[in-house]
C-alpha cells in the first residue's frame, strides 16, 4: 500500500510549479506595475463579465436542460449524442470552426442576408462592438449541451418517491425542478459551477488565443488571456507571473464562495 | 393519481414550446458542425458563395494540402504516442493509488483525500509559465517525454478523487471474504475490485483520453515543430492574409476523427457507466 501512495506523492509535487521570479530579483514592482497598466482595468472588466454572464447562464440553462432530458422525451438519446459531441471537440477544433461561423461570408452573415436581416451582418471578431460577445459564445456554445449531459445523469438518479410525492401535491415540472431537484443535486450542481468557473477564468485564453488575440485593441482582452499574452508574445515573464497570482487569488476566492454557497443540504 | 404519465408533458402547449427550443439549441450545435465538414470539400468560392450548400464532389484535395501543410500524419502520430503513454501511466499510478486510499481508512487516508481534492482545484494554466521552465531546466524543452510525464501529474488528482469514490462504493466484504480464502493484497486488488470498479476506471480513461488529446496551450509551448500534436497542428494552418477555410476545416476533421471513433467505441460503456453511477446513487 505505501508504494503507490508514495508515487503518488511525487507526481503530486511536480503539480506545484510555484511562482518564479525571472532574471533579476525586483520585489514587488511587477505588483506595482499592475496598478499602473492601463490595460488591466480592461481586462478585468472583461474577464468579470465573462464570469458575470457565462456562468450562470451556462450552468441555469444546463440545468434545466439536464432535467429535460432525464425526463426521457422521444428522441433523447439522440439529443444526447448531439449534445455530447460537441464538447468532443476540442478547443483549437472548435475555434477554427467559429472562425469559419464569425468570417464575413460565414454561416452567422449568410442566415441574416438569407432572412433579409441584411443590416445585421458585421465582420464580428473585427469589430470592436461584437468581438467581445462573438468570443462569450464561442464560450457557451459546447459548454452547456455537455454540463447538461452531465446533468441529466445525475438527475436521473434523484428517488423518484420525492417527485411522486410533490406531484400528488399539484406541482408542475417548472416547481419540481427548481423546488426538488435543484435543491437535491445542489452539491453537485456546486461541483459543475466549479469547474466551469475555473475553466472560464482560465482555460477560455485559448479561446481568445484562436480568435482575436485580444483585439481589435482591447476589446477581448481578459486576464488570462493577458497572462499569456505577456509571457509570450511580449516576454515580460516575470509580470505575467504577477497577473498569475491575482488570478490564482481570484480562483481561490471563487472556488470557496462557490463551495460555501452550493454546499449539500440536508 | 400521478397527473398523467411522462409522456402527457409533450402534447401540452408548454411542453411543445420546450421541446422546440430544445429542438432550435440542438440544431445550433449541429449546423457549425456540419459547416466544417462540407466545408472540407470545398474550395473558398465555393464556401462563400453558398456556406451551407452539400459539395459539389467529395474531392479529398483539401485533405491532402492540409496534410502537407502541417504534416498532419506526423502530428497525429505524436498525439496517439502522447495520448495513450499518458493515459497509461495515469492508470498504472491512480488505481492503486484509489485502491490504497478507498481500503484504508484512518487519519492519513483522510489527509490525502483532502490533498488531492486541492490539487485537482490547481489550475494547470496558471503554473504554465513555471512548467515551462521546468521543462528547459530538465532538459526536455521540445521533448514528448515531459508532457508524458506532465499530463498525468495533472490528471491524477482527479482521476484518483472519481477513482476513489467509485470503489468506496464497493461493498467490504467481497475483499474480507476473499482474504479469508486467503488471497494476496495484489490478488484482491485484481480479481475481484478491478472489474468491479471498471465503470469509473472506463469513465476515467475517457476524461484523460479527451483532455490529453485536445489538450493545447501546454504542447503548443512546450513541443517544437517536428513534435507537435494535431491540435497545435491544425490552426497552423490559418496563415497569411487570405485564409483558405476549406483547408483549416479539413485539418479540424482530421484531428477529431480519431476521438470520434474511440467514443463510438467506448459509447457503450460510457453510458453503462453514467447509468451505473445513476443507480447506485
Amino acid at each position: 500500500m505505501v508504494g503507490p501512495l508514495a508515487s503518488v506523492f511525487y507526481l503530486s509535487t511536480l503539480d506545484w510549479g510555484g511562482i518564479l521570479a525571472n532574471g533579476n530579483f525586483v520585489g514587488l514592482d511587477n505588483f506595482r506595475r499592475l496598478f499602473r497598466d492601463p490595460v488591466i482595468p480592461v481586462a478585468a472588466a472583461n474577464t468579470a463579465t465573462q464570469l458575470a454572464v457565462v456562468l450562470p447562464t451556462m450552468i441555469l440553462l444546463a440545468f434545466m436542460l439536464g432535467y429535460f432530458l432525464s425526463l426521457r422525451p422521444p428522441g433523447y438519446r439522440i439529443l444526447s449524442v448531439i449534445f455530447f459531441t460537441a464538447a468532443l471537440f476540442s478547443l483549437p477544433a472548435r475555434a477554427m470552426m467559429f472562425v469559419g461561423v464569425y468570417m464575413p461570408n460565414g454561416i452567422v452573415n449568410s442566415f441574416l442576408r438569407a432572412v433579409g436581416l441584411d443590416d445585421w451582418t458585421r465582420v464580428w471578431l473585427a469589430d470592436a462592438s461584437t468581438a467581445f460577445p462573438a468570443v462569450l459564445v464561442v464560450d457557451l456554445w459546447g459548454g452547456i449541451g455537455f454540463t447538461a449531459v452531465l446533468f441529466a445523469s445525475r438527475i436521473s438518479g434523484v428517488s423518484h418517491e420525492v417527485y411522486e410525492a410533490a406531484e400528488i401535491d399539484g406541482a408542475s415540472h417548472w416547481t419540481k425542478m427548481w423546488r426538488v431537484t435543484f435543491p437535491m443535486i445542489l452539491g453537485y450542481v456546486g461541483v459543475l459551477t466549479m469547474l466551469q468557473f475555473l475553466w472560464l477564468l482560465l482555460l477560455s485564453a485559448q479561446n481568445v488565443l484562436l480568435l482575436t488575440k485580444g483585439g481589435p485593441g482591447n476589446s477581448t482582452m481578459t486576464l488570462s488571456y493577458y497572462l499569456y499574452d505577456q509571457a509570450f508574445e511580449s516576454s515580460r515573464i516575470g509580470y505575467s507571473q504577477a497577473i498569475g497570482v491575482v488570478l490564482f487569488a481570484i480562483g481561490l476566492i471563487g472556488v470557496t464562495v462557490i463551495r460555501r454557497v452550493l454546499r449539500e443540504r440536508y | 393519481m400521478a397527473r398523467g404519465s411522462i409522456r402527457s408533458p409533450w402534447r401540452r402547449p408548454l411542453g411543445v414550446l420546450a421541446y422546440g427550443l430544445v429542438l432550435v439549441y440542438a440544431a445550433l450545435l449541429v449546423i457549425p458542425v456540419y459547416f466544417v465538414v462540407v466545408s472540407a470539400f470545398k474550395d473558398n468560392q465555393a464556401i462563400f458563395g453558398s456556406p451551407l450548400a452539400l459539395p459539389s464532389s467529395l474531392g479529398l484535395t483539401n485533405f491532402a494540402r492540409a496534410q502537407d501543410g502541417a504534416n498532419l500524419s506526423q502530428a497525429l502520430f505524436n498525439s496517439v504516442t502522447l495520448t495513450l503513454s499518458a493515459e497509461l501511466l495515469t492508470l498504472a499510478l491512480a488505481i492503486p493509488a484509489s485502491y490504497a486510499l478507498a481500503r484504508a481508512g484512518g487519519r492519513v487516508a483522510d489527509a490525502l483525500d483532502r490533498l488531492f481534492s486541492l490539487g485537482f482545484l490547481v489550475p494547470a494554466f496558471a503554473v504554465l509559465v513555471p512548467t515551462l521552465l521546468l521543462a528547459v531546466a530538465a532538459g526536455l524543452f521540445r521533448n514528448t517525454l515531459f508532457l508524458i510525464l506532465f499530463y498525468p501529474a495533472t490528471a491524477l488528482p482527479l482521476s484518483i478523487v472519481l477513482l476513489t469514490q467509485f470503489m468506496r462504493s464497493i461493498p467490504m466484504e467481497l475483499a474480507e471474504s476473499a482474504t479469508v480464502d486467503g488471497a494476496s493484497e495484489f490478488g484482491i486488488l485484481r480479481r475481484i475490485w478491478f472489474p468491479l470498479s471498471m465503470p469509473g476506471v472506463v469513465a476515467v480513461v475517457i476524461l484523460n483520453f479527451l483532455n490529453f488529446w485536445n489538450e493545447y496551450v501546454f504542447a503548443l509551448v512546450i513541443l517544437g515543430p517536428a513534435s507537435r500534436t494535431v491540435q497545435v497542428a491544425v490552426p497552423t494552418l490559418r496563415s497569411g492574409l487570405i485564409v483558405e477555410y476549406g483547408l483549416l476545416s479539413a485539418g479540424v476533421l482530421i484531428s477529431v476523427i480519431p476521438v470520434y471513433v474511440v467514443y463510438v467505441f467506448l459509447q457503450r460503456q460510457m453510458q453503462e457507466a453514467l447509468t451505473a453511477g445513476a443507480l447506485k446513487g
